[in-house]
């Protein structure tokens, strides 16, 4: 018995830890410089950029949810096909998700370089595009890049998720509609999508709390810039820290980012108990 | 013709497979190509004179295999540690079925999820106030404390299917509960406790904000942070960050092929149970 209390204890003392970091971001301007109160968020909330940099991260995660559970039902769809070899190949493009997100970053960011990047050139190839796009240093052109990149990233783990979701509806339900007359198409529409309704309504918090921590990849690719234009929220929180030297502030918009990330994340936690109630 | 028919799935979706994975073959390749090549236009697909080049500069100049070494001397224990503590962990929840461990399943789910970007500023100031800075042990304990978490999340529903009856049967014959978990328990959760480690290992061997927030000597940090320094310092010499990319993630690819089944079933069982 000592011994159990021990072994739950170390998880606990664990997240009591965890837990001391995560107040500690509230009252760090407390901690070793003079209270100033509200005034962190204030000035955070009042800077253009911080306005601006909140609406990227928007726009971001909405995009990468849109992005990555729909190409990700759309391909978890394809591979239920049972061909052969279908399952090999849908984890080997997991291979995409596990590299580093540094990685991700530098070898895209290679790739969409203006003059030698094979992104150009294969759009030109196939006249797509008549000059050369600035991918990464114009700033209409780099959040496209960020969010292609970034979903390139992430997809693979939405469509294993949306698979594992799959294989729970019956074949029966299929051979009844295709009975019935229903195509491919009508099929995914009327039997598939609605059956998993649910579990991609959870795989779309789990995009979305990702999408909120994204990171590695920014730095990587375009380092928030040009002009802030993909800039997003823990990048702010972090330059303000790690590079004006401004930890108050840092933190300000740090705990400003906790509230929607908890947010996001109560909501999961309540789909994941109501999905089943054990 | 039949023949071709059946096929016919297998080989459009090898072809997509292929052009999805292309950024990796892009940088393998690139790797393998000359200054000259790499700024040829029209690009070349295949390196028309492939050169070893490229690899031999950055293990010989770029400091190639102690970022390797830092990597996976921080990657290591960061998996061995979460583990550990998952394995305990998700055991004793599974045992204590009470309202605490309720609560403490969502605080864990809820600690999962927070970006270590933002936590950097609260670690960077605990580990300063302790003097861990520039020491792997704050490293690896910032990069565990949220594998820990995750870990919870994933081994919970493996522990849920070892029948009861077992563990009670051992309980009869006289084990301890110690015993149990150790002698079976445990050897029922081989795969998923490797598959745990094997993803713990790929994410802290990746990790990235820890080790540039908390190490500024440079002989300590990991490849992560050397492909990024690099990249500030010779934006040109994209056959040699190239190279030493390829070079950084070929243990976590590997490792991946080689636990790709168990990887894709452990995850699935996890997340959305």
């Amino acid at each position: 018995m000592l011994y159990l209390f021990g072994m739950i204890g170390i998880p606990i003392i664990y997240n009591l830890a965890m837990s001391v970091q995560d107040v500690n971001l509230g009252n760090i301007a407390s901690f070793a410089r003079p209270f100033v109160g509200l005034d962190n968020f204030t000035d955070a909330l009042a800077d253009p950029v911080f306005r601006k940099v909140f609406r990227n991260s928007a726009v971001f995660v909405m995009v990468n949810v849109i992005g990555q559970v729909g190409i990700g039902t759309i391909a978890a769809a394809c591979f239920a096909g049972g061909f052969p070899g279908a399952a090999t190949m849908r984890g080997l493009l997991l291979a995409a998700w596990i590299l580093p997100g540094l990685v991700v970053g530098t070898v895209w960011k290679w790739m969409f370089a203006t003059q030698y990047g094979v992104v150009n050139f294969v759009l030109a190839a196939i006249d797509v595009i008549g000059t050369p796009v600035h991918w990464l240093s114009d700033p209409s052109a780099s959040m496209t890049a960020l969010n292609i990149a970034h979903i390139w990233f992430g997809m693979p783990f939405s469509m294993i998720l949306v698979a594992a979701a799959l294989t729970n509806i019956p074949n029966e339900l299929y051979e009844a509609a295709a009975l019935d007359g229903a195509g491919p198409l009508r099929r995914f529409r009327y039997i598939t999508v609605p059956a998993i309704a649910p579990a991609l309504f959870a795989i779309a918090c789990l995009v979305t709390i990702a999408s909120l921590r994204a990171f590695d990849v920014i730095f990587a690719l375009t380092q928030g810039g040009p002009l802030n234009s993909t800039n997003v929220l823990p990048l702010l929180s972090y330059q303000a820290s790690f590079q004006d030297f401004q930890f108050g502030r840092g933190a300000a918009i740090g705990s400003f980012a906790f509230v929607i990330v908890f947010g996001v994340a109560l909501v999961y936690v309540r789909t994941l108990r109501s999905e089943q109630p054990a | 013709m039949t023949r071709l028919r059946h096929f016919a799935p297998s080989i459009v979706a090898g072809a997509c497979v292929a052009i999805y994975l292309f950024p990796l073959y892009w940088m393998a390749i690139s790797g393998f190509k000359t200054q000259a090549e790499i700024f040829a236009d029209p690009p070349s697909f295949f390196p028309r004179a492939p050169t070893l080049d490229a690899f031999r500069h950055v293990v010989q100049n770029e400091n190639m295999p102690r970022y390797l070494r830092n990597s996976i001397v921080i990657a290591l224990p960061v998996a061995l540690v979460t583990v550990a503590l998952s394995a305990t962990g998700a055991y004793a929840m599974r045992r204590l079925r009470t309202r605490l461990i309720d609560a403490t399943l969502i605080a864990v789910l809820l600690l999962q999820v927070f970006p270590e970007a933002l936590l950097a500023t609260p670690v960077f100031i605990i580990c300063k106030a302790l003097g861990l800075l520039n020491s792997y042990v704050a490293v690896v304990l910032a990069t565990s404390a949220r594998a820990v978490a995750f870990g919870l999340v994933i081994l919970r529903p493996m522990f849920h299917q070892v029948p009861l009856e077992l563990e009670e049967a051992s309980r009869v014959d006289g084990c301890t509960e110690w015993q149990t978990f150790s002698r079976i328990v445990l050897p029922l959760m081989r795969v998923p406790l490797m598959v745990l480690g094997a993803i713990t290992f790929a994410q802290a061997y990746g990790q990235f904000v820890y080790p540039l927030t908390l190490l500024n000597r440079q002989e300590l940090q990991p490849g992560t942070v050397g492909i990024y320094s690099f990249i500030g310092t010779e934006i040109a010499d994209w056959h040699r960050i190239m190279a030493f990319a390829a070079i950084f993630v070929l243990p976590i690819l590997l490792l991946f092929v080689l636990l790709q089944r168990q990887i894709v079933s452990g995850l699935t069982a996890g997340a959305l149970k």
